[in-house]
């Protein structure tokens, strides 16, 4: 799964505003999946989850200290998150393992038949009681149910514990101080353009102030005034 | 699993460039650190924690994208995946492995024919995987790796006032 685009991360500013950025959007992110990834028959969209939590995590482990304890408990829970899919995933693999390894041996095991029957115009069953592999299919069949079933239990485990963080709130508190952060910045970064277009217009008002001032004793052609001392050059 | 590393120095109000070198410096710090012992199949632990070393690595260079030369980064980035991906394909085996020798414990003795033939066929797959490994980890490869992330860090696009202040990390001693 390609990880969404973090749009406008600048070199140049803070990682705390990058790093915002960047949680705000893997958060979304992962919680996308959700509808999907509830229904049990979706591994694709637990999958991605899965992947989503991964990007979460990583980011929140190297910048979480910018955004306080809301941080801290949503690095852990993704942790949580990612191992537990992790775990699902396991068993989304090995079951398709299984079944290429019993499709494998039966081939290889109905191959070793033919060939021991020979010309024979019917196959004796009793060949098949002696396949080489005949000892293996009855485990087999009980690792998938058992694999199976384990699944069923884990996806009941993140059912739960995917409702339990939204019931505790653990990601929109951490969506609110990635939020709030963002826009403390914005307002520091707006109160700064403030005092810069404050400073900007005085110095404004001092150079028009200094070129009436000069125009004035111009018009009545006397000399300027020293300003800094107060004094008067002698006529 | 090995913790993340704290970044020693690190603030919030680090430029972007700056942070960005603190933490890959640290990350790749990491890798060369769990790279010792990964081939030894008898202690898988130490596959998962380089394995998760480079992927705490790929998601900083992810993250600070871009604070660093572009084709570069492509280049490191690419070579990382395809050593993350050679650590993957062993510890799938590895987890399985693992997974099925606990189940077999527990089976009743004529269930466990089948399951002793699947960890026939994983063992054979883990030694084709761990040889593929071997090659990624040989000290030249890794060396060489080292060297070229080291040199995306040292070409970090910095504002010209952040020059002089720049960490730089010495990957060659601790790759030996």
């Amino acid at each position: 799964m390609k990880a969404r685009r973090v749009k406008r991360l600048d070199p140049d500013v803070s990682l705390e505003e990058n790093a915002a950025r960047i949680v705000s959007v893997r958060l979304a992110e992962m919680r996308s999946f959700a509808p999907a990834a509830l229904d049990p028959a979706n591994s694709v969209a637990q999958h991605d989850m899965r992947i989503a939590a991964k990007r979460l995590r990583y980011i929140l482990e190297a910048t979480g200290f910018c955004f306080g304890k809301p941080a801290q408990t949503a690095a852990r829970r993704a942790r949580d998150l990612q191992g537990l899919l992790g775990e699902m995933h396991d068993c989304d693999v090995m079951l398709p393992a299984i079944d290429t390894h019993i499709a494998d041996l039966r081939v290889e095991d109905a191959g070793a038949l033919r060939e021991k029957a020979g010309d024979a115009r019917a196959l004796d069953p009793a060949l098949a009681a002696r396949a080489r592999h005949r000892t293996a299919y009855r485990g087999l069949e009980v690792l998938t149910v058992y694999v199976q079933a384990r699944r069923g239990l884990l996806f009941d485990r993140f059912l739960a514990f995917w409702r339990a963080q939204e019931g505790a709130g653990t990601w929109d508190r951490l969506d609110r101080a990635v939020a709030g952060r963002l826009h403390e910045i914005k307002e520091r970064r707006r109160a700064e353009q403030r005092i810069e277009n404050a400073r900007r217009e005085l110095e404004e008002a001092e150079r028009k102030a200094r070129r009436a001032a000069a125009e004035l004793a111009a018009a009545a052609d006397y000399p300027i005034t020293d300003r800094t001392s107060g004094t008067y050059p002698d006529r | 699993m090995a913790k993340a590393r704290p970044i020693p120095g690190l603030s919030a109000d680090d430029p972007y460039t700056r942070a960005a070198t603190k933490i890959v410096g640290v990350r790749v710090g990491e890798l060369v650190a769990h790279a010792s012992g990964v081939l030894d199949v008898g202690d898988i632990e130490r596959v998962h924690d380089m394995r998760v070393a480079t992927r705490r690595l790929r998601a900083a260079l992810e993250i600070f994208g871009p604070c660093f030369p572009q084709q570069d980064l492509k280049a490191a980035l690419r070579r990382v995946k395809e050593l993350a991906d050679a650590l993957g394909e062993r510890r799938d085996r590895d987890v399985s492995i693992a997974a099925l020798e606990t189940i077999r414990a527990s089976m009743a003795a004529p269930d466990r024919p089948g399951i002793d033939s699947l960890i026939v066929r994983l063992r054979a797959e883990q030694s084709a995987a761990n040889e593929a490994l071997a090659r990624f980890l040989a000290e030249d490869k890794l060396a060489t790796l080292c060297d070229q992330l080291s040199e995306l860090v040292a070409g970090a696009i910095v504002p010209i006032d952040e020059v002089t202040e720049l960490p730089r990390i010495h990957i060659a001693g601790e790759a030996a």
